[in-house]
């Protein structure tokens, strides 16, 4: 009887194993399959290199560099604090941070722990030569991003970084890992698709330690392609260093075909610190300065055009036919709406439009801009280019801003006045534009009303890469444009132009100056915007100094720019 | 009818130790962890156990009755012994070395123990209906007595240390108590005692037992130190599925993940490699031996025979249960081996021993 209990309870033991075996390999089998597949099957990722950026010439924008990682492999450690001690002599770090470093970033035997990262070469040869005193201590060897311009021409190459949450979410379809370095500005965020290389991997199997056992598939890191941009790096390198340490940008087109020959903004930064670890200390500072170096102001900056302006409104109001070339306007130094005077920069009295233009006088174009009104003025801004984005190929482009009657009313319950109108016939009050805007604005003007497109994109690879339809007409009559230039030219040739400075022997330059009205308390920002066509390459350009005074000062430096060109046997 | 037993007992013990024997070949194949000699040193210690088998198939078992007490009594000194001067493995010292062969005294004491209790028991029988005693007198003489007699050997054992084995022996003294015919109500408050006890026993155990007893409880706790076996042999087994990966292709097995899968965790090979085809055939075929085992010792005539029997297929059984239920992870991992698959020369000759007497018991009709 007593036996029979004995075997009833062992004989529902075993149905107990045999329901949990039932279930552990029948029911759950395939989860601890894909367990077992995933413990022996590991991948090592191998990076593929990054392709450089070129400019038009070759000269090396972005480069790769070979950089050393000190990796450890925690299962083969086997006297960790000897290990830490060396580590730390070598190194110069202090042990007990290395060893928090180790340990943070320890998550499997076999995995290597990366605890010193870009090391001098002279220390990796160091443990290189020590390697064997230390198993599981050993040398990565990595390529590393490296901007060999430095600060020069900054924004248009932009920078590369590790992967960002955001990011990863957009690009994970895209063959991006958690791992991968990805473009953050400018051309390498742009064309980071061809640059990035394709990761490559070994799949091998390995046993309990975490040792290879065999080599289950391989697949080989491809290089990225080198991009070449438009770009001259000598012509940047000018750029750069006449702007100094002003705040500012310049940028330079082919006027024949958009090519961006060059473009710079300032203040700038070195695009190594967020490469280097031993540059790291100044991120903080690129980030936090109220100067925002990081912004290119080229493209992402956006002022009031100021009597840049006066170029579309010329154009609108010849277009309407409310004005000829002979339209003559009386300049007494002001203009007077209501009980307001609105100053002009001196007393021009009689002017035809082409005077006008020539010296900039506010109460000719605040006449023409009563007599066309805002919509229209906002109609040809727009057809002229501005308002909207270039589509240059850099992210983050900003599109400027052009009031209109329309915006005001759903935006803002007061109405438009003739007071409005005044101010945005010289490019002030809600105007804003981008430099890159204006330099195409005077291309399109001085081709007559072809339309370039601005672009960096030279060559991907072995690929030239052709621009389609690059180029848009503008419909208007090409008088129009002819009485435009003339103006320009007369900013220039005219004893009283504006720019009358650039009048050197040797150059062909047509330009408009622009003083704007900044935030009260501040100086104005300084324009020149024009375009040139003697010399090697006939280009279309714009500079612009934020708080810059006078538009004088950006003549005059645009007349240092291109002396220099001259010189250096660019232009 | 019970030569009937006989038979099946005989059939399914071949097909458990050859069930064994392929699983040590793929857990020692090609390996430098395990090595290969292993299996033919299995293979040769099947061998010697078939003769053991048949040689005490025809003795007289009641040649163990009169002898029991004298094994009793040799077990226990060869316990003090290897305590004293034991071979150290894996931080415990259980083996012992006489001529060149080493052995593990624990095992046999596993088997005296049984014979010991065997005679202590079928003598009180004897006594019992003499003459009516007081319950004091029943408790002291039928409990507290082979009670002693389970813990001498069983806090030697648990010394070296093996908390394991020595749980095994308690099991045995659980099983032959209850097959005694003490009382229910003796049986049961001596088993809630032994319940309320347990607590304490948590001062008396090793650290690293706390720790198996802790990982035994969420495995997650240490992945890589103490819970790791119990993890890999559980993705061993669940990996097999249906079917199994295929003998000699356990990727769990071959690549080491497995770790003592020659010894205490041989069945995580079997499931790995052969499925639930094999676990379920292995886990018949153990049943179908206990099943086989209880019939006997429900047929066999005089006590001593029916007690060693019990005792037999008790601790059979309890190996079988607590060594798969490790690996599947129902139960604590302690050190018990799979008898008659694992390998280890002790334990192998002492379950063939085991099972030699079953034989034995199921051929004879009566005694006297």
């Amino acid at each position: 009887m007593r036996i029979k209990i004995i075997r009833v309870i062992i004989i529902l033991g075993l149905l107990c194993l045999a329901a949990d075996l039932v279930y552990t390999q029948g029911i759950r089998g395939s989860f601890y399959y894909h367990q077992s597949v995933n413990n022996r099957i590991r991948v090592i990722p191998l990076d593929g290199i990054r392709g450089r950026i070129l400019d038009r010439n070759g000269v090396v924008l972005a480069d790769n560099r070979l950089s050393f990682n000190v990796a450890m492999i925690p299962q083969d450690i086997k006297e960790n604090d000897q290990v830490f001690h060396y580590l730390s002599q070598v190194l110069n770090v202090k042990k007990s941070k290395l060893f928090q470093q180790y340990s943070q970033k320890k998550h499997a035997p076999f995995a290597p722990v990366v605890v010193a990262e870009d090391v001098d070469k002279k220390v990796a040869m160091i443990l290189e030569e020590n390697k064997f005193r230390f198993p599981g201590l050993y040398v990565q060897e990595h390529s590393r991003r490296y901007y060999p311009m430095g600060s020069i021409g900054a924004h248009l190459i932009g920078q590369v970084g590790k992967i960002n949450r955001t990011k990863m979410e957009k690009l994970k379809d895209y063959g991006y890992t958690p791992l991968s370095i990805v473009g953050y500005s400018g051309i390498e965020e742009y064309y980071d698709h061809y640059l990035k290389g394709k990761e490559g991997g070994l799949q091998i199997e390995v046993n309990s330690r975490g040792q290879q056992v065999r080599l289950l598939s391989m697949r080989d890191a491809e290089s990225g392609e080198d991009v070449h941009l438009t770009i001259d790096a000598r012509i940047q390198q000018i750029a750069q260093e006449a702007l100094g340490n002003r705040k500012g940008a310049i940028v330079i087109l082919d006027f024949d075909s958009g090519e961006i020959l060059g473009m710079v903004s300032s203040p700038t930064y070195d695009p190594n610190i967020f490469v280097d670890h031993r540059l790291q200390g100044q991120i903080s500072f690129a980030y936090s300065s109220p100067d925002a170096p990081l912004l290119n102001r080229a493209i992402q900056g956006q002022y009031p055009p100021g009597s840049v302006f006066k170029i579309t409104l010329t154009v609108a109001a010849l277009a309407n036919k409310r004005i000829s070339r002979h339209t003559t306007f009386n300049c007494p130094g002001y203009y007077t709406l209501g009980k307001r005077q609105f100053r002009c920069a001196h007393v021009h009295n009689a002017q035809n439009l082409i005077e006008a233009i020539a010296h900039s006088c506010n109460v000719y174009f605040f006449n023409t801009g009563l007599l066309i009104g805002p919509d229209q003025m906002y109609k040809y801004a727009r057809l002229l280019g501005l308002g909207e984005v270039t589509h240059v190929d850099l992210p983050a482009e900003e599109r400027g801003f052009l009031p209109s009657r329309r915006l005001r009313r759903i935006r803002n319950p007061t109405g438009w006045y003739k007071g409005d109108t005044l101010n945005y016939s010289i490019g002030q009050g809600e105007v804003l534009a981008t430099p890159l805007q204006v330099a195409r604005m005077t291309a399109t003007v001085g081709r007559s009303g072809k339309e370039v497109q601005p672009f960096l994109i030279k060559k991907i690879g072995e690929q030239d890469i052709v621009q389609f339809s690059t180029v848009r007409l503008v419909n208007l009559a090409p008088e129009i444009f002819t009485i435009v230039q003339e103006g320009l030219k007369g900013a220039v040739k005219d004893p009283h132009g504006t720019a009358r400075l650039l009048d050197m022997p040797g150059f062909k330059i047509f330009g408009k100056t622009g003083t704007a009205q900044s935030v009260p308390g501040k100086d104005e920002h300084a324009w020149f915007a024009g375009y040139s066509l003697e010399g090697k390459k006939r280009v279309s350009f714009c500079v612009f100094l934020e708080y810059g005074g006078s538009s004088y000062n950006a003549v005059v430096l645009t007349r240092e720019l291109f002396q220099r060109l001259r010189i250096e046997d660019i232009l | 009818m019970r030569r009937d037993m006989g038979v099946v007992i005989l059939i399914f013990t071949f097909a458990v130790i050859a069930i064994g024997l392929v699983a040590l070949y793929s857990a020692s194949y090609h390996n430098v962890r395990v090595s290969h000699k292993i299996f033919y040193d299995q293979v040769i210690f099947s061998v010697v156990g078939l003769f053991l088998l048949l040689y005490l198939s025809n003795l007289d078992y009641r040649k163990f009755y009169d002898l029991a007490y004298f094994f009793y009594g040799g077990s226990v000194i060869l316990l003090i012994l290897v305590l004293v001067s034991g071979r150290h493995a894996l931080g415990a010292q259980r083996w012992f070395s006489i001529a060149g062969i080493s052995f593990q005294p624990s095992e046999v004491a596993k088997l005296t123990l049984i014979f010991g209790l065997g005679r202590y028991f079928s003598d009180r029988r004897s006594s019992l209906s003499a003459r009516p005693r007081s319950s004091l007198g029943v408790l002291w003489h039928d409990l507290f007595v082979p009670l002693l007699m389970t813990l001498v050997p069983m806090l030697l054992v648990f010394k070296q240390p093996d908390l394991g084995t020595s749980l095994l022996f308690f099991g045995i003294f659980i099983f032959m108590l209850f097959t005694s015919g003490l009382r229910y109500r003796y049986i049961l408050g001596f088993l809630l005692l032994c319940l309320m006890m347990m607590p304490f026993g948590w001062h008396i155990i090793k650290p690293y037992q706390k720790d198996r007893l802790l990982v035994f409880l969420n495995p997650n706790i240490d992945p890589l130190g103490a819970g790791y076996t119990i993890i890999q042999s559980k993705i061993a087994v669940g990996s097999g599925r249906l079917w199994g990966k295929g003998w000699l292709s356990g990727t769990q097995n071959q690549l080491n993940f497995l770790p003592e899968r020659h010894t205490d965790f041989i069945f995580s090979v079997i499931g790995e490699e052969w499925g639930l085809l094999g676990t379920l055939a292995l886990v018949t075929c153990y049943g179908v031996v206990i099943y086989a085992g209880l019939k006997v010792a429900e047929h066999v005539k005089d006590r001593f025979g029916m007690q060693i029997a019990v005792g037999m297929t008790g601790i059979f059984s309890l190996q079988v249960l607590i060594n798969i239920g490790m690996v599947l992870g129902m139960c604590p991992v302690v050190g018990i081996t799979l008898p008659l698959v694992s390998y280890g020369r002790t334990s192998f000759l002492v379950s063939l021993f085991m099972i030699g007497i079953l034989l034995n018991l199921s051929k004879r009709h009566t005694v006297f």
